[in-house]
């Protein structure tokens, strides 16, 4: 157990953080690289007062027509995806682990607060599976590899839930949740959970070519 | 009754007697690791067997692997320091962020157990439920 815990609480932590910042630079430098060979028009086009102008739409809830059609994805989506970053960063659990190994700290919530929010994080990845499964619109165009980023994404919510609350086998339980935190991590660049990063360049873009070229919005 | 589960009964009885009066001879004992400083707790306190632990980690004789003295930066070897409390040197001043001392105390424990290989090292085998 020993060898196991200090395994993936310590090369392994290195190894996915590398992958993930390595990773999505690559992804980053390789994509700009690609664009100036294939679309150089999307350099021509890019627009930093259009892009920022759809992007500030579509990150404010009910900002676009598309948020205001489907108001419970909305909210579903946006709690989902700040807890997602929120929980992690701010958990008092992790930070303790970053004073301990590099002797730095900041502010966290308290751990019933992250209790409720894995739970609303848990529950949003369920409505996210029912959503494929049920409608025809979402069924076309899901994957295998939708359900197995959408488990990658769940695992260490679940694990970690399962840990905090000590139910049986939560030693083990702990061990893959650190594992599957840092499967989460490497996966951002390997997989199209990589529109972390390039959320601000493919949005940045269409809000460009709508609002310069086409003089429309596009929210 | 039989006479066996009558036995039986009495040797339980008495068990349950000797372990009530020695438990009572030996409140002195360590069992929890407690320090004053921390005010609000964020984690149930953890059980800490002094006397059984150190049986076990074979330091029996040697306070100062964990009651340590340090100056000026230096372990000093023949010194030890039981009846301080970790927080009295590894201060927390008023306002500071308790997790410098909880980070003593964890690196205390668990820094010891990951570098031995033995005894708790995961959140919940010290702060139970």
């Amino acid at each position: 157990m020993h060898d196991i815990y200090n395994f993936v609480s310590g090369p392994l932590v290195w190894v996915s953080f590398i992958i993930f910042f390595g990773g999505s630079l690559y992804r980053l430098i390789s994509m700009a690289v690609l664009a100036k060979k294939k679309d150089v028009i999307v350099y021509e086009y890019m627009s930093l007062k259009y892009g920022l102008r759809s992007i500030l739409h579509w990150i404010t809830p009910f900002g676009t027509v598309k948020w205001r059609k489907n108001p419970i994805l909305t909210i579903v989506t946006f709690t989902f995806h700040i807890c997602l970053i929120f929980i992690p960063i701010f958990l008092s659990a992790h930070i303790i682990l970053w004073k301990e190994s590099w002797d730095i700290s900041w502010w966290y919530i308290s751990d019933t607060t992250a209790d409720v929010l894995a739970v609303v994080v848990i529950a949003s990845c369920v409505f996210f599976l029912i959503r494929r499964i049920v409608l025809p619109e979402v069924k076309y165009l899901t994957s295998v590899s939708d359900y197995i980023i959408l488990a990658i994404v769940a695992a260490p919510f679940i694990t970690g839930f399962w840990t905090y609350h000590q139910w049986p086998g939560f030693k083990i339980m702990g061990i893959i949740h650190i594992l599957s935190g840092e499967i989460m991590l490497a996966a951002i660049p390997c997989t199209r959970l990589i529109h972390m990063v390039f959320f601000p360049f493919t949005r940045g873009y269409m809000g460009s070519e709508f609002g310069a070229v086409r003089h429309a919005k596009d929210w | 009754m039989g006479k066996r589960t009558l036995i039986i009964y009495m040797v339980i009885t008495l068990l349950v007697c000797i372990f009530a009066v020695m438990s009572g001879y030996s409140q002195e004992d360590v069992t929890t690791v407690e320090d004053s400083a921390f005010e609000e707790k964020m984690r149930p306190t953890v059980q800490f067997l002094h006397d059984e632990h150190n049986e076990a980690a074979e330091i029996e004789e040697e306070c100062n692997v964990c009651h340590h003295v340090y100056e000026e930066g230096k372990k000093v070897e023949d010194e030890s320091s039981e009846e301080t409390e970790c927080s009295e040197c590894h201060t927390l001043n008023k306002g500071d962020n308790p997790l410098s001392l909880v980070k003593v105390y964890h690196l205390q424990c668990k820094g010891c157990h990951q570098k031995k290989k033995a005894g708790p090292i995961m959140c919940s085998e010290c702060h139970p439920r």
